[in-house]
Protein backbone atom coordinates (compact mmCIF):
# COMPACT_ATOMS: atom_id res chain seq x y z
CA UNK A 1 0.00 0.00 0.00
CA UNK A 2 2.61 2.54 0.65
CA UNK A 3 4.68 1.26 -1.85
CA UNK A 4 1.53 1.79 -4.19
CA UNK A 5 1.30 5.20 -2.49
CA UNK A 6 5.37 6.15 -3.88
CA UNK A 7 4.44 4.78 -6.96
CA UNK A 8 1.59 6.73 -8.02
CA UNK A 9 3.15 10.24 -6.27
CA UNK A 10 3.35 11.42 -10.04
CA UNK A 11 0.52 11.22 -11.33
CA UNK A 12 -0.62 12.12 -8.29
CA UNK A 13 1.18 16.03 -8.73
CA UNK A 14 -0.72 16.75 -11.94
CA UNK A 15 -4.09 16.31 -9.73
CA UNK A 16 -4.30 18.93 -8.03
CA UNK A 17 -6.68 19.39 -4.70
CA UNK A 18 -9.23 20.90 -6.66
CA UNK A 19 -9.54 17.70 -9.11
CA UNK A 20 -9.66 15.16 -5.91
CA UNK A 21 -12.73 17.69 -4.47
CA UNK A 22 -14.56 17.50 -7.74
CA UNK A 23 -13.93 14.12 -8.77
CA UNK A 24 -16.00 12.98 -5.80
CA UNK A 25 -18.62 15.26 -6.78
CA UNK A 26 -21.28 12.24 -7.81
CA UNK A 27 -20.30 10.30 -4.30
CA UNK A 28 -22.22 13.10 -2.15
CA UNK A 29 -24.03 11.62 0.28
CA UNK A 30 -26.95 12.27 1.68
CA UNK A 31 -25.49 14.51 4.54
CA UNK A 32 -23.72 16.63 3.08
CA UNK A 33 -23.77 19.09 0.43
CA UNK A 34 -19.68 19.06 -0.51
CA UNK A 35 -18.08 16.49 -1.09
CA UNK A 36 -16.81 14.20 1.69
CA UNK A 37 -13.17 12.56 0.69
CA UNK A 38 -10.61 15.02 -0.53
CA UNK A 39 -7.18 15.35 -1.70
CA UNK A 40 -4.76 18.25 -0.56
CA UNK A 41 -1.57 18.79 -1.94
CA UNK A 42 0.72 21.70 -2.56
CA UNK A 43 -0.10 21.73 -6.73
CA UNK A 44 -2.40 24.80 -7.68
CA UNK A 45 -4.04 24.33 -10.78
CA UNK A 46 -4.58 26.76 -13.67
CA UNK A 47 -5.98 30.13 -13.88
CA UNK A 48 -9.27 28.17 -16.04
CA UNK A 49 -9.44 25.63 -13.60
CA UNK A 50 -9.31 27.73 -10.22
CA UNK A 51 -12.53 30.05 -11.65
CA UNK A 52 -14.68 26.90 -12.56
CA UNK A 53 -13.40 25.18 -8.99
CA UNK A 54 -14.49 29.11 -8.01
CA UNK A 55 -17.98 29.15 -9.97
CA UNK A 56 -19.01 25.50 -9.39
CA UNK A 57 -18.07 25.23 -5.37
CA UNK A 58 -19.77 28.68 -4.80
CA UNK A 59 -23.21 27.24 -6.82
CA UNK A 60 -23.11 24.44 -4.15
CA UNK A 61 -23.26 26.40 -1.32
CA UNK A 62 -25.86 28.23 -2.37
CA UNK A 63 -27.73 27.86 0.67
CA UNK A 64 -24.70 28.73 2.66
CA UNK A 65 -24.91 32.12 1.06
CA UNK A 66 -28.90 32.79 1.42
CA UNK A 67 -28.25 31.89 5.14
CA UNK A 68 -25.45 34.67 5.35
CA UNK A 69 -27.48 37.13 3.31
CA UNK A 70 -30.86 36.09 5.68
CA UNK A 71 -28.43 36.49 8.82
CA UNK A 72 -27.01 40.18 7.76
CA UNK A 73 -30.85 41.30 6.95
CA UNK A 74 -31.96 40.09 10.40
CA UNK A 75 -28.97 42.09 11.75
CA UNK A 76 -29.31 45.27 9.91
CA UNK A 77 -33.21 45.59 11.27
CA UNK A 78 -32.44 44.48 14.65
CA UNK A 79 -31.68 46.74 17.23
CA UNK A 80 -33.30 49.77 15.70
CA UNK A 81 -36.73 51.05 16.09
CA UNK A 82 -37.70 50.89 12.89
CA UNK A 83 -36.00 48.29 11.80
CA UNK A 84 -36.39 47.15 8.21
CA UNK A 85 -38.14 50.38 7.27
CA UNK A 86 -34.39 52.03 7.55
CA UNK A 87 -33.97 50.28 4.40
CA UNK A 88 -36.64 52.43 3.02
CA UNK A 89 -36.17 55.58 4.91
CA UNK A 90 -32.49 55.35 4.35
CA UNK A 91 -32.36 56.17 0.73
CA UNK A 92 -34.59 59.02 1.05
CA UNK A 93 -32.78 60.54 3.69
CA UNK A 94 -29.25 60.84 1.86
CA UNK A 95 -31.13 62.23 -1.36
CA UNK A 96 -32.68 64.91 1.19
CA UNK A 97 -29.47 65.69 2.59
CA UNK A 98 -28.10 66.02 -1.65
CA UNK A 99 -30.85 67.33 -2.50
CA UNK A 100 -30.98 70.24 0.27
CA UNK A 101 -26.95 70.63 -0.11
CA UNK A 102 -26.59 70.47 -3.68
CA UNK A 103 -30.26 71.73 -5.37
CA UNK A 104 -31.30 74.00 -2.90
CA UNK A 105 -28.36 75.82 -0.79
CA UNK A 106 -25.96 75.44 -3.89
CA UNK A 107 -28.42 76.13 -6.04
CA UNK A 108 -27.20 74.16 -8.43
CA UNK A 109 -30.68 71.58 -8.69
CA UNK A 110 -32.18 75.14 -10.49
CA UNK A 111 -31.12 74.10 -14.29
CA UNK A 112 -32.36 70.53 -13.72
CA UNK A 113 -36.03 69.51 -13.38
CA UNK A 114 -37.17 66.94 -10.64
CA UNK A 115 -33.90 67.36 -9.41
CA UNK A 116 -34.64 65.30 -6.51
CA UNK A 117 -36.05 62.21 -8.67
CA UNK A 118 -32.43 63.06 -10.62
CA UNK A 119 -30.56 62.11 -7.97
CA UNK A 120 -32.49 59.71 -6.65
CA UNK A 121 -32.07 57.58 -9.70
CA UNK A 122 -27.91 57.48 -8.97
CA UNK A 123 -28.23 57.39 -5.27
CA UNK A 124 -30.17 53.86 -5.32
CA UNK A 125 -27.36 51.71 -6.93
CA UNK A 126 -24.89 53.69 -5.84
CA UNK A 127 -25.60 52.59 -1.73
CA UNK A 128 -25.71 49.02 -2.84
CA UNK A 129 -21.96 49.40 -4.83
CA UNK A 130 -21.14 51.03 -1.54
CA UNK A 131 -22.29 48.16 0.59
CA UNK A 132 -20.89 45.65 -1.68
CA UNK A 133 -17.42 46.82 -1.13
CA UNK A 134 -17.32 48.19 2.37
CA UNK A 135 -19.02 44.46 3.45
CA UNK A 136 -16.86 42.49 0.80
CA UNK A 137 -13.85 44.35 2.60
CA UNK A 138 -14.84 42.76 6.02
CA UNK A 139 -16.35 39.38 4.52
CA UNK A 140 -13.43 37.75 5.00
CA UNK A 141 -11.52 39.22 7.45
CA UNK A 142 -14.54 39.03 10.02
CA UNK A 143 -14.43 35.32 9.99
CA UNK A 144 -11.80 35.01 10.72
CA UNK A 145 -11.97 32.17 13.26
CA UNK A 146 -14.37 30.46 11.59
CA UNK A 147 -11.68 30.11 8.44
CA UNK A 148 -9.26 28.51 11.16
CA UNK A 149 -11.62 26.13 12.10
CA UNK A 150 -13.47 24.68 9.17
CA UNK A 151 -13.31 24.27 5.63
CA UNK A 152 -15.37 25.70 3.38
CA UNK A 153 -15.48 27.99 0.07
CA UNK A 154 -14.23 31.54 1.40
CA UNK A 155 -15.86 32.95 -2.00
CA UNK A 156 -19.27 32.63 -0.55
CA UNK A 157 -18.60 35.56 2.23
CA UNK A 158 -17.98 38.33 -0.31
CA UNK A 159 -20.88 37.04 -2.44
CA UNK A 160 -22.79 37.10 0.18
CA UNK A 161 -22.15 40.80 1.14
CA UNK A 162 -23.12 41.19 -2.86
CA UNK A 163 -26.35 39.92 -2.39
CA UNK A 164 -27.40 41.47 0.46
CA UNK A 165 -27.01 44.46 -1.79
CA UNK A 166 -29.41 43.32 -3.92
CA UNK A 167 -32.13 42.96 -1.35
CA UNK A 168 -31.61 46.47 -0.02
CA UNK A 169 -31.49 47.37 -3.45
CA UNK A 170 -34.87 45.96 -4.07
CA UNK A 171 -36.56 47.34 -1.18
CA UNK A 172 -35.52 50.67 -2.79
CA UNK A 173 -37.65 50.19 -5.32
CA UNK A 174 -40.38 50.79 -2.79
CA UNK A 175 -39.50 54.56 -2.15
CA UNK A 176 -38.44 55.03 -5.67
CA UNK A 177 -41.92 54.25 -7.42
CA UNK A 178 -43.35 55.88 -4.40
CA UNK A 179 -41.56 59.18 -5.61
CA UNK A 180 -42.39 58.78 -8.79
CA UNK A 181 -46.30 58.19 -8.79
CA UNK A 182 -47.10 60.06 -5.79
CA UNK A 183 -44.54 62.98 -7.02
CA UNK A 184 -43.63 63.01 -10.82
CA UNK A 185 -46.56 60.65 -12.07
CA UNK A 186 -45.56 62.42 -15.10
CA UNK A 187 -42.11 60.87 -15.31
CA UNK A 188 -44.17 56.89 -15.05
CA UNK A 189 -42.85 55.03 -17.86
CA UNK A 190 -42.72 51.28 -18.98
CA UNK A 191 -38.67 52.35 -19.36
CA UNK A 192 -38.75 51.45 -15.74
CA UNK A 193 -39.49 47.96 -15.69
CA UNK A 194 -35.67 47.40 -17.57
CA UNK A 195 -34.30 48.68 -13.78
CA UNK A 196 -33.65 44.50 -13.70
CA UNK A 197 -31.46 44.66 -16.74
CA UNK A 198 -29.01 47.27 -15.65
CA UNK A 199 -28.58 46.01 -12.11
CA UNK A 200 -27.27 42.73 -13.50
CA UNK A 201 -24.65 44.56 -15.24
CA UNK A 202 -24.05 45.93 -11.79
CA UNK A 203 -24.37 43.02 -9.91
CA UNK A 204 -21.39 41.32 -12.45
CA UNK A 205 -19.44 44.79 -11.93
CA UNK A 206 -19.67 45.17 -8.08
CA UNK A 207 -18.89 41.54 -7.00
CA UNK A 208 -15.91 41.33 -9.00
CA UNK A 209 -14.76 44.02 -7.13
CA UNK A 210 -16.12 43.18 -3.87
CA UNK A 211 -14.31 39.98 -4.40
CA UNK A 212 -10.86 41.87 -4.88
CA UNK A 213 -11.05 44.15 -2.06
CA UNK A 214 -12.66 41.16 0.43
CA UNK A 215 -8.99 39.29 -0.34
CA UNK A 216 -6.51 41.77 -0.47
CA UNK A 217 -8.13 43.40 2.78
CA UNK A 218 -6.49 39.79 4.51
CA UNK A 219 -3.21 40.88 3.41
CA UNK A 220 -3.39 44.72 3.93
CA UNK A 221 -6.12 45.70 6.53
CA UNK A 222 -5.28 48.96 4.74
CA UNK A 223 -7.52 48.28 1.79
CA UNK A 224 -10.56 48.84 4.01
CA UNK A 225 -10.10 52.36 5.21
CA UNK A 226 -8.99 53.14 1.63
CA UNK A 227 -11.35 51.90 -0.16
CA UNK A 228 -13.82 54.25 2.63
CA UNK A 229 -12.17 57.41 0.63
CA UNK A 230 -11.84 56.15 -2.79
CA UNK A 231 -15.54 55.33 -2.90
CA UNK A 232 -16.69 58.92 -1.73
CA UNK A 233 -14.08 60.40 -4.54
CA UNK A 234 -15.53 57.88 -7.29
CA UNK A 235 -18.87 58.77 -5.97
CA UNK A 236 -18.43 62.87 -6.36
CA UNK A 237 -16.24 62.17 -9.82
CA UNK A 238 -19.21 60.09 -11.58
CA UNK A 239 -22.07 61.85 -12.58
CA UNK A 240 -24.40 60.98 -9.84
CA UNK A 241 -25.27 64.87 -8.15
CA UNK A 242 -24.54 66.77 -11.45
CA UNK A 243 -25.55 65.19 -15.60
CA UNK A 244 -23.56 64.73 -18.40
CA UNK A 245 -24.27 68.13 -19.90
CA UNK A 246 -21.86 69.06 -17.03
CA UNK A 247 -19.02 67.18 -17.30
CA UNK A 248 -18.68 68.18 -21.07
CA UNK A 249 -18.39 71.98 -20.06
CA UNK A 250 -15.56 70.74 -18.11
CA UNK A 251 -14.22 68.07 -20.18
CA UNK A 252 -13.92 71.44 -22.96
CA UNK A 253 -11.59 72.70 -20.70
CA UNK A 254 -9.62 70.12 -18.91
CA UNK A 255 -8.49 66.85 -21.09
CA UNK A 256 -8.14 64.95 -17.73
CA UNK A 257 -11.91 65.42 -17.06
CA UNK A 258 -12.62 64.08 -20.49
CA UNK A 259 -10.80 60.69 -20.12
CA UNK A 260 -11.87 60.25 -16.48
CA UNK A 261 -15.32 60.15 -16.98
CA UNK A 262 -15.07 58.18 -20.31
CA UNK A 263 -13.07 55.02 -18.69
CA UNK A 264 -15.22 55.54 -15.31
CA UNK A 265 -17.68 52.93 -15.58
CA UNK A 266 -20.28 54.39 -13.51
CA UNK A 267 -20.86 57.31 -16.05
CA UNK A 268 -22.52 54.47 -18.04
CA UNK A 269 -23.95 52.71 -15.00
CA UNK A 270 -25.53 56.13 -13.56
CA UNK A 271 -26.54 57.12 -17.12
CA UNK A 272 -28.54 53.62 -17.47
CA UNK A 273 -30.80 54.10 -14.88
CA UNK A 274 -31.15 57.59 -15.14
CA UNK A 275 -32.26 57.00 -19.09
CA UNK A 276 -34.93 54.28 -17.65
CA UNK A 277 -35.94 55.94 -14.95
CA UNK A 278 -35.28 59.48 -14.94
CA UNK A 279 -35.81 60.33 -18.99
CA UNK A 280 -38.22 57.32 -19.31
CA UNK A 281 -36.10 56.53 -22.82
CA UNK A 282 -33.87 53.34 -23.63
CA UNK A 283 -30.38 53.16 -21.97
CA UNK A 284 -27.56 53.70 -24.57
CA UNK A 285 -27.26 49.46 -25.33
CA UNK A 286 -23.90 49.74 -26.74
CA UNK A 287 -22.54 51.42 -23.57
CA UNK A 288 -24.29 48.97 -21.53
CA UNK A 289 -22.91 45.88 -23.27
CA UNK A 290 -19.33 47.12 -22.97
CA UNK A 291 -19.47 47.07 -19.38
CA UNK A 292 -21.15 44.32 -18.75
CA UNK A 293 -18.45 43.01 -20.68
CA UNK A 294 -15.82 44.40 -18.47
CA UNK A 295 -17.83 43.60 -16.22
CA UNK A 296 -17.00 39.82 -16.97
CA UNK A 297 -13.57 39.66 -17.53
CA UNK A 298 -13.18 41.72 -13.59
CA UNK A 299 -14.82 39.14 -12.17
CA UNK A 300 -13.35 36.21 -13.94
CA UNK A 301 -9.99 37.52 -12.74
CA UNK A 302 -11.47 38.29 -9.37
CA UNK A 303 -12.48 34.74 -9.02
CA UNK A 304 -9.01 33.72 -10.19
CA UNK A 305 -6.81 35.85 -7.46
CA UNK A 306 -8.95 35.09 -5.16
CA UNK A 307 -8.91 31.54 -5.43
CA UNK A 308 -4.92 31.88 -6.05
CA UNK A 309 -4.40 33.08 -2.37
CA UNK A 310 -7.56 31.63 -0.72
CA UNK A 311 -5.21 28.70 0.72
CA UNK A 312 -3.23 31.13 2.20
CA UNK A 313 -6.05 32.58 4.50
CA UNK A 314 -5.90 30.47 7.25
CA UNK A 315 -2.56 30.80 7.60
CA UNK A 316 -2.35 34.71 7.18
CA UNK A 317 -5.45 35.70 9.16
CA UNK B 1 -9.85 8.76 -5.47
CA UNK B 2 -6.44 6.90 -5.50
CA UNK B 3 -6.80 5.74 -2.09
CA UNK B 4 -7.10 2.27 -1.83
CA UNK B 5 -10.15 0.94 -3.37
CA UNK B 6 -10.71 -1.78 0.00
CA UNK B 7 -11.13 1.30 1.45
CA UNK B 8 -8.87 0.32 4.44
CA UNK B 9 -6.73 3.51 4.74
CA UNK B 10 -9.00 6.00 6.43
CA UNK B 11 -5.94 8.98 6.12
CA UNK B 12 -2.56 8.70 4.04
CA UNK B 13 -0.40 11.91 4.58
CA UNK B 14 3.16 12.16 2.58
CA UNK B 15 6.34 14.32 2.75
CA UNK B 16 4.09 16.45 4.20
CA UNK B 17 5.38 19.94 4.82
CA UNK B 18 3.64 23.24 5.62
CA UNK B 19 5.59 26.63 5.83
CA UNK B 20 4.11 29.96 7.06
CA UNK B 21 5.01 32.83 5.40
CA UNK B 22 6.89 35.37 7.93
CA UNK B 23 6.35 38.55 5.93
CA UNK B 24 2.69 37.55 5.37
CA UNK B 25 1.84 37.15 8.82
CA UNK B 26 4.16 38.91 10.96
CA UNK B 27 1.52 41.63 11.98
CA UNK B 28 -0.92 38.92 13.10
CA UNK B 29 -0.54 36.75 16.37
CA UNK B 30 -0.18 33.39 14.79
CA UNK B 31 1.49 31.90 17.14
CA UNK B 32 3.94 33.40 18.97
CA UNK B 33 6.49 30.83 19.43
CA UNK B 34 6.70 30.41 15.51
CA UNK B 35 7.52 33.87 15.39
CA UNK B 36 10.02 33.97 18.21
CA UNK B 37 11.53 30.68 16.71
CA UNK B 38 11.27 32.32 12.88
CA UNK B 39 13.16 35.97 14.03
CA UNK B 40 15.98 34.08 15.90
CA UNK B 41 16.47 32.29 12.34
CA UNK B 42 16.04 35.48 10.82
CA UNK B 43 14.36 33.98 7.79
CA UNK B 44 11.42 35.24 6.02
CA UNK B 45 9.69 31.77 6.41
CA UNK B 46 8.73 29.05 9.12
CA UNK B 47 7.84 25.36 7.94
CA UNK B 48 5.70 24.47 10.76
CA UNK B 49 5.59 20.86 9.49
CA UNK B 50 7.83 19.17 7.63
CA UNK B 51 8.73 15.87 5.83
CA UNK B 52 5.63 14.08 7.57
CA UNK B 53 4.26 11.11 6.32
CA UNK B 54 1.74 8.45 7.60
CA UNK B 55 -1.30 6.97 7.44
CA UNK B 56 -4.54 6.05 9.85
CA UNK B 57 -6.59 2.77 8.56
CA UNK B 58 -10.19 2.26 9.01
CA UNK B 59 -10.73 1.65 12.73
CA UNK B 60 -7.60 2.81 13.98
CA UNK B 61 -7.68 5.81 16.55
CA UNK B 62 -4.47 7.93 16.73
CA UNK B 63 -3.68 10.21 19.09
CA UNK B 64 -1.02 12.75 18.37
CA UNK B 65 1.46 14.67 20.95
CA UNK B 66 4.13 17.17 21.72
CA UNK B 67 5.18 20.24 23.28
CA UNK B 68 3.24 23.29 22.40
CA UNK B 69 4.24 24.56 19.09
CA UNK B 70 5.44 21.27 17.61
CA UNK B 71 2.74 21.81 15.00
CA UNK B 72 -0.33 19.52 16.46
CA UNK B 73 -2.52 22.15 15.28
CA UNK B 74 -1.18 22.33 12.20
CA UNK B 75 -1.46 19.10 11.20
CA UNK B 76 -5.30 18.68 12.22
CA UNK B 77 -6.15 21.74 10.07
CA UNK B 78 -4.26 20.06 7.15
CA UNK B 79 -6.69 17.27 8.13
CA UNK B 80 -9.23 18.84 8.34
CA UNK B 81 -9.00 20.43 4.33
CA UNK B 82 -8.33 23.87 6.62
CA UNK B 83 -4.80 24.54 5.47
CA UNK B 84 -3.10 23.34 2.00
CA UNK B 85 -0.03 21.61 1.93
CA UNK B 86 3.20 23.38 0.95
CA UNK B 87 4.85 20.18 -0.15
CA UNK B 88 3.70 16.62 -0.38
CA UNK B 89 -0.13 16.04 -0.02
CA UNK B 90 -2.94 14.40 2.35
CA UNK B 91 -5.87 12.10 1.25
CA UNK B 92 -8.97 11.96 2.93
CA UNK B 93 -11.23 8.89 2.15
CA UNK B 94 -14.76 10.12 4.26
CA UNK B 95 -16.61 12.52 5.78
CA UNK B 96 -14.57 14.48 8.26
CA UNK B 97 -15.70 16.13 11.13
CA UNK B 98 -13.29 18.90 12.88
CA UNK B 99 -14.15 19.53 16.26
CA UNK B 100 -11.23 22.09 16.34
CA UNK B 101 -12.78 24.64 18.26
CA UNK B 102 -16.63 24.94 19.52
CA UNK B 103 -18.51 27.74 17.90
CA UNK B 104 -18.32 27.14 14.60
CA UNK B 105 -20.25 29.99 12.71
CA UNK B 106 -21.74 31.90 15.56
CA UNK B 107 -23.47 35.11 15.10
CA UNK B 108 -24.16 37.05 17.87
CA UNK B 109 -27.25 38.78 16.29
CA UNK B 110 -29.20 35.03 15.31
CA UNK B 111 -30.95 32.99 17.52
CA UNK B 112 -29.63 29.79 18.71
CA UNK B 113 -31.89 27.71 16.00
CA UNK B 114 -30.64 30.19 13.38
CA UNK B 115 -26.70 29.70 14.81
CA UNK B 116 -27.79 25.89 14.43
CA UNK B 117 -28.95 26.73 11.17
CA UNK B 118 -26.25 29.20 9.90
CA UNK B 119 -23.45 26.34 11.71
CA UNK B 120 -24.43 23.32 9.78
CA UNK B 121 -24.46 25.03 6.52
CA UNK B 122 -21.08 26.25 6.90
CA UNK B 123 -19.99 22.62 7.61
CA UNK B 124 -21.43 21.95 4.17
CA UNK B 125 -24.13 19.49 6.01
CA UNK B 126 -27.72 18.91 3.92
CA UNK B 127 -30.82 20.97 4.55
CA UNK B 128 -32.75 18.49 5.40
CA UNK B 129 -30.55 16.79 7.59
CA UNK B 130 -30.11 19.76 9.27
CA UNK B 131 -33.44 20.48 10.20
CA UNK B 132 -33.98 16.82 11.15
CA UNK B 133 -31.29 17.21 13.33
CA UNK B 134 -32.72 20.13 15.07
CA UNK B 135 -34.67 19.06 17.63
CA UNK B 136 -31.80 16.45 18.67
CA UNK B 137 -29.44 19.57 19.21
CA UNK B 138 -31.51 21.90 20.42
CA UNK B 139 -33.11 19.18 22.88
CA UNK B 140 -28.98 18.40 24.02
CA UNK B 141 -27.86 21.76 24.62
CA UNK B 142 -30.65 21.88 27.10
CA UNK B 143 -30.90 25.82 26.50
CA UNK B 144 -34.79 25.99 27.09
CA UNK B 145 -36.67 29.43 25.46
CA UNK B 146 -33.37 30.87 25.30
CA UNK B 147 -32.71 28.73 21.95
CA UNK B 148 -34.88 31.50 20.55
CA UNK B 149 -32.99 34.56 22.52
CA UNK B 150 -30.11 35.97 20.19
CA UNK B 151 -26.85 34.34 20.92
CA UNK B 152 -25.70 37.52 22.55
CA UNK B 153 -27.69 36.88 25.58
CA UNK B 154 -26.39 33.41 26.45
CA UNK B 155 -23.81 32.71 29.02
CA UNK B 156 -20.48 31.66 27.89
CA UNK B 157 -21.28 28.15 29.28
CA UNK B 158 -24.91 28.14 27.11
CA UNK B 159 -22.66 28.88 24.52
CA UNK B 160 -20.11 26.02 25.15
CA UNK B 161 -23.18 23.34 25.13
CA UNK B 162 -24.94 24.96 22.05
CA UNK B 163 -21.55 24.31 20.53
CA UNK B 164 -20.91 21.33 21.67
CA UNK B 165 -24.12 19.81 20.33
CA UNK B 166 -23.86 21.28 17.08
CA UNK B 167 -20.39 20.52 16.26
CA UNK B 168 -21.30 16.54 17.04
CA UNK B 169 -24.62 16.49 16.00
CA UNK B 170 -23.34 14.44 12.98
CA UNK B 171 -21.24 11.32 13.37
CA UNK B 172 -18.52 11.59 10.84
CA UNK B 173 -16.51 8.95 8.92
CA UNK B 174 -13.51 10.88 10.63
CA UNK B 175 -13.09 12.23 13.56
CA UNK B 176 -10.58 15.09 14.59
CA UNK B 177 -10.46 16.24 17.76
CA UNK B 178 -8.41 18.69 19.22
CA UNK B 179 -8.54 19.45 22.97
CA UNK B 180 -12.90 20.06 23.39
CA UNK B 181 -12.83 18.89 26.49
CA UNK B 182 -12.21 21.93 28.63
CA UNK B 183 -15.53 23.39 28.34
CA UNK B 184 -18.90 24.19 30.53
CA UNK B 185 -19.17 23.10 34.00
CA UNK B 186 -19.29 19.67 35.18
CA UNK B 187 -22.12 17.94 34.82
CA UNK B 188 -21.60 19.08 31.00
CA UNK B 189 -18.25 17.47 30.87
CA UNK B 190 -19.47 14.61 32.07
CA UNK B 191 -22.44 14.34 28.81
CA UNK B 192 -19.73 15.44 26.32
CA UNK B 193 -17.60 12.67 27.35
CA UNK B 194 -19.97 10.30 27.13
CA UNK B 195 -20.98 11.58 23.51
CA UNK B 196 -17.61 11.67 22.52
CA UNK B 197 -17.00 8.28 23.40
CA UNK B 198 -20.11 7.70 21.34
CA UNK B 199 -18.39 9.68 18.16
CA UNK B 200 -15.31 7.43 18.81
CA UNK B 201 -17.25 4.49 18.89
CA UNK B 202 -18.80 5.09 15.94
CA UNK B 203 -16.13 6.60 13.60
CA UNK B 204 -14.19 4.87 11.23
CA UNK B 205 -11.28 6.75 11.99
CA UNK B 206 -9.32 9.61 15.00
CA UNK B 207 -7.19 11.59 15.19
CA UNK B 208 -6.59 13.08 18.56
CA UNK B 209 -4.24 16.13 19.44
CA UNK B 210 -4.29 16.71 23.30
CA UNK B 211 -2.30 17.26 26.45
CA UNK B 212 -4.40 14.52 28.47
CA UNK B 213 -2.49 11.58 28.33
CA UNK B 214 -4.88 9.54 30.01
CA UNK B 215 -7.00 10.18 26.45
CA UNK B 216 -4.47 8.40 24.48
CA UNK B 217 -4.03 5.55 26.34
CA UNK B 218 -7.65 5.61 26.71
CA UNK B 219 -9.11 5.89 23.19
CA UNK B 220 -5.81 5.31 20.67
CA UNK B 221 -4.44 2.26 19.73
CA UNK B 222 -1.75 4.23 18.36
CA UNK B 223 0.27 7.20 19.18
CA UNK B 224 2.29 9.69 17.22
CA UNK B 225 4.86 12.04 18.88
CA UNK B 226 5.62 15.89 17.04
CA UNK B 227 8.58 18.23 17.71
CA UNK B 228 9.37 21.11 15.58
CA UNK B 229 7.15 19.72 12.74
CA UNK B 230 8.72 16.01 12.79
CA UNK B 231 7.66 13.01 13.98
CA UNK B 232 9.96 12.01 16.25
CA UNK B 233 8.24 8.44 17.49
CA UNK B 234 5.67 6.68 16.10
CA UNK B 235 4.09 3.32 18.18
CA UNK B 236 1.80 1.86 21.01
CA UNK B 237 0.21 4.70 23.19
CA UNK B 238 2.30 3.58 26.06
CA UNK B 239 5.30 3.85 24.51
CA UNK B 240 4.79 6.79 23.04
CA UNK B 241 3.39 8.35 25.76
CA UNK B 242 6.64 7.33 27.90
CA UNK B 243 9.19 8.80 25.32
CA UNK B 244 7.11 12.28 25.53
CA UNK B 245 7.28 12.38 29.39
CA UNK B 246 11.36 11.20 29.19
CA UNK B 247 11.80 13.97 26.62
CA UNK B 248 10.16 16.61 28.34
CA UNK B 249 11.26 15.96 31.37
CA UNK B 250 14.92 15.81 30.09
CA UNK B 251 14.02 19.21 28.28
CA UNK B 252 13.15 20.91 31.76
CA UNK B 253 16.00 19.88 33.67
CA UNK B 254 17.68 21.25 30.65
CA UNK B 255 16.32 24.61 30.67
CA UNK B 256 16.47 24.18 34.56
CA UNK B 257 20.56 24.27 34.39
CA UNK B 258 20.40 26.95 31.74
CA UNK B 259 18.67 28.97 33.98
CA UNK B 260 16.03 30.18 31.41
CA UNK B 261 12.54 30.27 32.55
CA UNK B 262 10.56 27.52 31.04
CA UNK B 263 8.70 29.19 28.58
CA UNK B 264 8.00 26.22 26.23
CA UNK B 265 7.46 24.46 29.11
CA UNK B 266 5.14 21.44 27.81
CA UNK B 267 2.17 21.10 30.02
CA UNK B 268 2.41 17.83 32.43
CA UNK B 269 0.76 15.14 31.96
CA UNK B 270 -3.32 15.79 33.19
CA UNK B 271 -5.13 13.40 35.08
CA UNK B 272 -7.99 12.14 33.51
CA UNK B 273 -11.19 13.37 34.83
Amino acid sequence: MAADDAGRMVPHARASPVDGRRATLPAVTARSEVPTSFRSSSVRPGPLALIRLGVSETLSRRRLIAYLVRADLKKTGADTLLGNVWWVVDPLLQMLVYWLLVGVILNRGASTPDYPLFIFAAILPWKWFESTIKDGAQAVVSQERLIKQIYFPKLVLPLAASMSGIVNFAFGMVPLFALILLVYPERLSAWLLLIPVIAVVQLVFSTGLGILVSAMNVFYRDIGNLSRHLLRFWFYLSPALYGVDQVDKLAGKHEVIGIWFTLNPWTYIFNSYRDVIYYGRAPEWSALAVIAGVSLVILAASIWCFKRVEPTFAKVL
Amino acid sequence: MSIDPDGATAINVRDLGVRYSLRLTKKQTVKASVVRRMKRQGETSFWALRGVSFTVKQGESLGIIGPNGAGKSTLLQVLAGIITPSEGFVEVDGHVSSLLTLGVGFDQELSGTDNIRLAGAFMGLDHKLVEEKLPGIVSYADLGDFIDAPLKTYSSGMRARLGFAIATAVEPDILILDEVLSTGDAAFRTKSKERLGELVEEAKAIVLVTHDMGWVTEYCNRAMLIEKGHIVVEGSPEDVVAEHQERSARRREEQLAAGVFAQAKPPPARVTR
